[in-house]
Formats: C-alpha cells, structure tokens, sequence
C-alpha cells in the first residue's frame, strides 16, 4: 500500500519537499538578521533614549519577504487543492479507482492509507511552516499586535492545513471530477476561513468593553489588542453606534454639522460636553493563545467530520 | 446456495437486481454458471452487462436478490478480491506508470502475485514494459490489463468489453492470451462483448442479458443442440406453440421463418429444418437480426 502511495505521490512530496527547503531557508535568512538588528536596536535605545519607536529601526525585509509570509496564508488551500482534491476525484475520473479497488486489498484499508499520508504530509509541512513564520514574526510579535497575523503563526496553520485536505478530499469523494472538485474546494475552503475568521473569531471569548472619553480619543485602549467595535455611547448609555444621523444630534451640536474648517469642526467637544463617550470593545493580546487554541480546535474537529463523512461515503455506497 | 471453496458453481445468483434511482439496470436475474466455463456475456448495450459484473467483483452492490461468487458473497476481504480477477472497460490503468509499475503495484497489493507470468507474457507480445501506460496502443494496455487481472491467479476472470476497442490483430492477440491462460488451470471466465465472432471461438458458455433479465445461461453446445431454424409455408403458429418455443417467427405472405427451441427432434415433414449459428440465436433472443430471406421474397413481390 505505502508503495503504492509513493509510485503515485512520489513527485508531489519531492516538489513540497523542495519548497519547504527554499521557504525555510529564505525565512531563516531574513528572520536571523531581524532578530539580531531586533537585538542591537533594543540595547542601543535602552542606553540611549526611549524605546517607543524601535518598530523603525526593525529590517523587516523587503516587500517581497514579507509578501511571502503573509503568502504562507494560502498554502493549506493549495493543500486542499492539490493533496485533497484529487486523490479520490483522480481516481474516480480515470476509473483507476476500479483497479485499485479489486486488488488484494480491502477498499477501506486503501483509503485508510491515502487519507492517512495526505494528512500526514499536510501536518508535517504545515506544523513545519508555523514554526518557521512564527519564529520568524517573533520581533514583530513583541512589538506589535500579533492579532494581525493570527492566521500565519501559532497552531492555526497546521489546523487549517488538516482542514484543507480534508475538505478537498471530501469534495472529491462526492464530485469525482478533478475540475469540478478543485472549484468547490476552493469555494468552500475560503467561504469556510472568512466565515469563522469574520463572524466566529471575534466571539471566542466575550470581547472586554471600556468607555473612553471622545476627547483623548483610543488612547487609553490596551496596546496590541485586537479592536472588535467602536462607538458612540449616549449619556442615557444608549449605543448609537459608530454614525450619528442628523436628527440623533444633541440640540447644541446639531448647528455645527457638517463640520467646518478642517477636523471635526468641534464636533467631538461638543458631544463629550453634552454627555457622550466612547465605547471600544476588544480582545486583549494576552487572549491571544486562548483563540489560537479555540479555532484550531474547530478547524480539526471540520477536519475529523468530513473524513468521517468521506469514510462512509466511500464505504457505503457502490464504487 | 452452494457455498465452500468445492462449489462447483462459479457464480451463482438468485433474482438479482440493481435499481439507479428508479431504473432497474438489472432486474429478476438468476444465473447459475459452472466452473471452468468461458462464459460469453452479452445483450444490447444497457442490458446490465457492467452492472452485473460490478457486482459479482464487488464494486457495487445489488438492491435485491442474492448471488454468490465462488460460492461466497462478494464482499471486502483480501481473499476473495484475490480470487476475483477484474478489468474494467477501457482499461483503467495510471496513465504516467509504467507497465512494470503496475506489475510492482500488484505485488506489494495481492498475495501470490505472479510477476514472472505476466512479464514474460507481455515479453512475448513485445509490450514495452518501460513506458508510461499512457503511451502504449491500445491492444498493448489492453494486454497490461489483461496481464494484471492474470497476474493475480484469479480463479474467476471478470472482462468488461476488453477487446471493443481493439484492431483485428490486437483482439486475436489478446484472446490467444486469455485462452492460454484458460488452458493452463483452474480458471473461470465471464467476458462482455459485442463481438459475437469473437466470442464463438473462446466461449463455451453463454449468458444473455436483453431487457435487464438474463434470456439464456447455458452452454453453448446444448443452445446449438436445442436450437433449430424452420422453414416451410405460411401457417397459423398456434399449434406447433404446442410443442416447441418459439423463440422468433419471421412470417412473411407465403412463408413461414421459425427460431425454435426443441428438447426432441421435430417431426412434422413439412418444415424444412436447418441448424442455427450462435448468433442467429442469440439476435433470435434479443428480438433483432430480422433474417434476410423473408423481407428478400416479400420485397420481390411487392416489385411484382
């Protein structure tokens, strides 16, 4: 069986394999010399002066090294794409599926092991690649907000790798055309990703809410959190959200709408005069571990339902 | 149901069918087929030849009925997949492995894999073993096919139309090669094919499907033996229904034109009796193969 799996997929693991080598080496190049100027420029400003403007002294690479980074954001959809995909839709599409399945041995030990190296290879180069851009982001990390490239470092990559593969597999378990089954895929996975990032992330732990005064603005706000809301709260605590309509103006303020004469014309004095505030609602960095943890434990647990699904799909139902 | 490696049947079903949604692809079909026998499977196109074989190799499963293959279910354990050798239509194979790969893929998957036998098999018919299947002819993947399902010592050999896509020398070649290995042990065959001809020299054994039901499963000596043609004038068929099934009348004004099947010889002088080939039976069944004479003397006394 595994050599079977090797004489089919031999190529694609040396190609993986190779792309691996050159991502590695071209993130420890670049991140090396980040830590280290990270390093300088830290003991440089502690002996001289503040160290609130460290960010500027950081190589950050170029444009190009940090695109690669954020580009590591797409491989588990090539996964899903060219691992998941095709392996039970290739096999449907050519009828090979006929041949291999009246061989020696039994259909769901076949696909135990192809189901089993794809996510295997999907792990492995995942888990390699979150460790590798994570140490890479490590300066950045202690700088900035890390909420920002949540999707690239941590434990999330290696889940969503699982998860790609395992959704390309499905989809190619019921669609058995390559074609129509990469186009699903990718459909799917990226509906899937925005979906929970947009409307589920925000919400693994009730986002910590703080009033502001309108007149020294987010200043206040814990640095490096990930900011969920922002609005404009009455003095009765009615939340107008973050746009006010003309007639929800005080009476004092109204006058002064539209603002003239650059700013906001005195707007934003006139309404803390009146009563209002601020309110931001947001995720505070220390949570940031918490969501990692919550959404790779949702996108594993996708995974394990449509491998199931796949199972009895493939099992089930007539060849 | 006979069952035990003894069986003496080597496929055994009883009022099998298969439904797609609400289509009976295969419908009320109960064959019993000894082994040993090369059996010539064949009917119209739909008549539930792949589906039947689908399902006695174990790659779908039927919605009624029973059928035993070797005397066991079909079912998913290496021991019966190895016992079943089977190549699909248009011969599936990876199209960028080589034949030799696929001799290596078959060993590392079955137990008993005679490599040798098929590589001196394809040796011998100057099959580049090499080359990616994808670049081969396709008498010489159908050989690679052939050779693979050979390969594992099948003792029941299931061939979905192997030879409809062949030239006249690549299907002669690959028939040989089936017949040789027919001749070497203890194997059974069931082959689909429209090929009647073809059929007539390897076959001994022939199985109809027409109208999703099975028409005829038997040897194709007793059919040659049971069937006779009758000749003779126009007559009411009612009482000769009596005696003999009629399987096709052909009635033109003046004559009469009978496929019939008869236990015992037929006595009544007035039919002229001639023995049928086995495609003449076998278009006879299938409702088709109108025989040329009756329209030749109907068309000639129109034109008077």
């Amino acid at each position: 069986m595994n050599f079977m799996i090797w004489r089919l997929h031999g190529n694609q693991a040396y190609f993986a394999a190779a792309a691996l080598v050159v991502l590695t080496t071209i993130l420890l190049v670049t991140g090396s010399v980040m830590a280290h100027d990270y390093a300088v420029a830290l003991a440089s400003c502690g002996a001289t002066s503040s160290c609130a403007d460290i960010g500027s002294f950081l190589f950050r690479g170029d444009g190009a090294i940090m695109d690669l980074v954020d580009l590591t954001l797409v491989t588990p959809l090539l996964f899903g794409l060219f691992w998941g995909a095709p392996l039970l839709a290739k096999e449907f599409e050519d009828g090979t599926h006929s041949l291999a399945w009246t061989q020696g041995v039994t259909r769901a030990r076949w696909l135990r092991t192809n189901v089993m190296w794809a996510l295997l290879a999907a792990a492995v180069w995942g888990a390699a690649m979150a460790a590798l851009v994570t140490w890479w982001h490590n300066p950045e990390n202690a700088l900035g907000a890390r909420f920002g490239t949540f999707d690239v470092q941590g434990f999330v990559p290696v889940a969503y790798s699982l998860f790609g593969v395992a959704l390309g597999i499905a989809v190619g378990s019921v669609i058995r055309r390559v074609l129509p089954a990469l186009a699903t895929t990718l459909a799917l996975f990226l509906a899937i990703r925005v979906a929970i990032g947009i409307y589920l992330r925000p919400h693994y732990e009730t986002p910590v809410a703080k009033l502001y005064s309108l007149l020294n603005g987010k200043a206040g706000q814990p640095a490096n959190s990930w900011a969920i809301s922002n609005s404009i709260v009455g003095p009765g605590g009615h939340n107008y959200g973050d746009q006010f309509s003309l007639n929800e103006l005080p009476k004092g303020c109204a006058s002064i709408f539209p603002g003239k004469g650059g700013g906001d014309g005195g707007m934003s004095s006139c309404l803390a005069s009146h009563g209002f505030h601020q309110l931001v609602t947001f995720q505070p960095d220390t949570r940031f571990w918490a969501f990692q943890g919550i959404e790779a434990a949702i996108f594993v647990v996708l995974a394990a339902a449509l491998i199931g699904f796949t199972f009895w799909r493939v099992l089930s139902r007539d060849a | 149901m006979a069952s035990g490696s003894g069986s003496t049947t080597a496929i055994t079903t009883k009022g099998l069918g298969k439904r797609y949604g609400s289509l009976w692809a295969l419908q009320d079909c109960t064959i019993s087929v000894p082994r040993g026998r090369v059996t010539a499977l064949v009917g119209p196109n739909g008549a539930g030849k792949t589906t039947l074989l689908r399902m006695l190799v174990g790659l779908s499963r039927p919605s009624t009925g029973e059928l035993a293959v070797l005397g066991r279910a079909p079912r998913q354990d290496p021991e019966f997949l190895s016992s079943v050798g089977y190549l699909a239509q248009d011969v599936p194979l990876y199209p960028r492995l080589s034949a030799e790969d696929h001799l290596r893929l078959g060993a590392h998957l079955n137990e008993g894999w005679d490599a040798d036998g098929a590589r001196s098999r394809l040796a011998a018919l100057h099959v580049p073993t090499d080359r990616p299947v994808a670049t081969l002819s396709g008498g010489q993947r159908a050989q690679v096919g052939l050779g693979l399902a050979l390969a594992k010592r099948p003792r029941l050999l299931l061939l979905d139309e192997p030879v409809a896509a062949l030239d006249p020398l690549a299907r002669r070649e690959f028939l040989t090669t089936l017949t040789e290995a027919v001749a070497d042990g203890d194997l059974s065959v069931m082959l689909s094919s429209h090929l009647l001809h073809d059929l007539e020299r390897v076959c001994d054994h022939v199985l109809l499907l027409s109208s999703s039901r099975a028409q005829i499963c038997e040897d194709i000596d007793d059919l040659l033996a049971s069937h006779r043609m009758l000749l003779g004038r126009r007559r009411d068929l009612t009482d000769i229904e009596r005696s003999l099934t009629v399987i096709k009348a052909t009635q033109t004004e003046r004559q009469t034109r009978l496929l019939v099947r008869c236990d015992g010889p037929v006595l009544d002088p007035s039919w002229e009796i001639t023995e049928v080939g086995l495609e003449d039976i076998i278009l006879g069944y299938m409702g088709q193969g109108d025989v040329p004479l009756g329209g030749h003397l109907n068309a000639l006394e129109e034109v008077r």
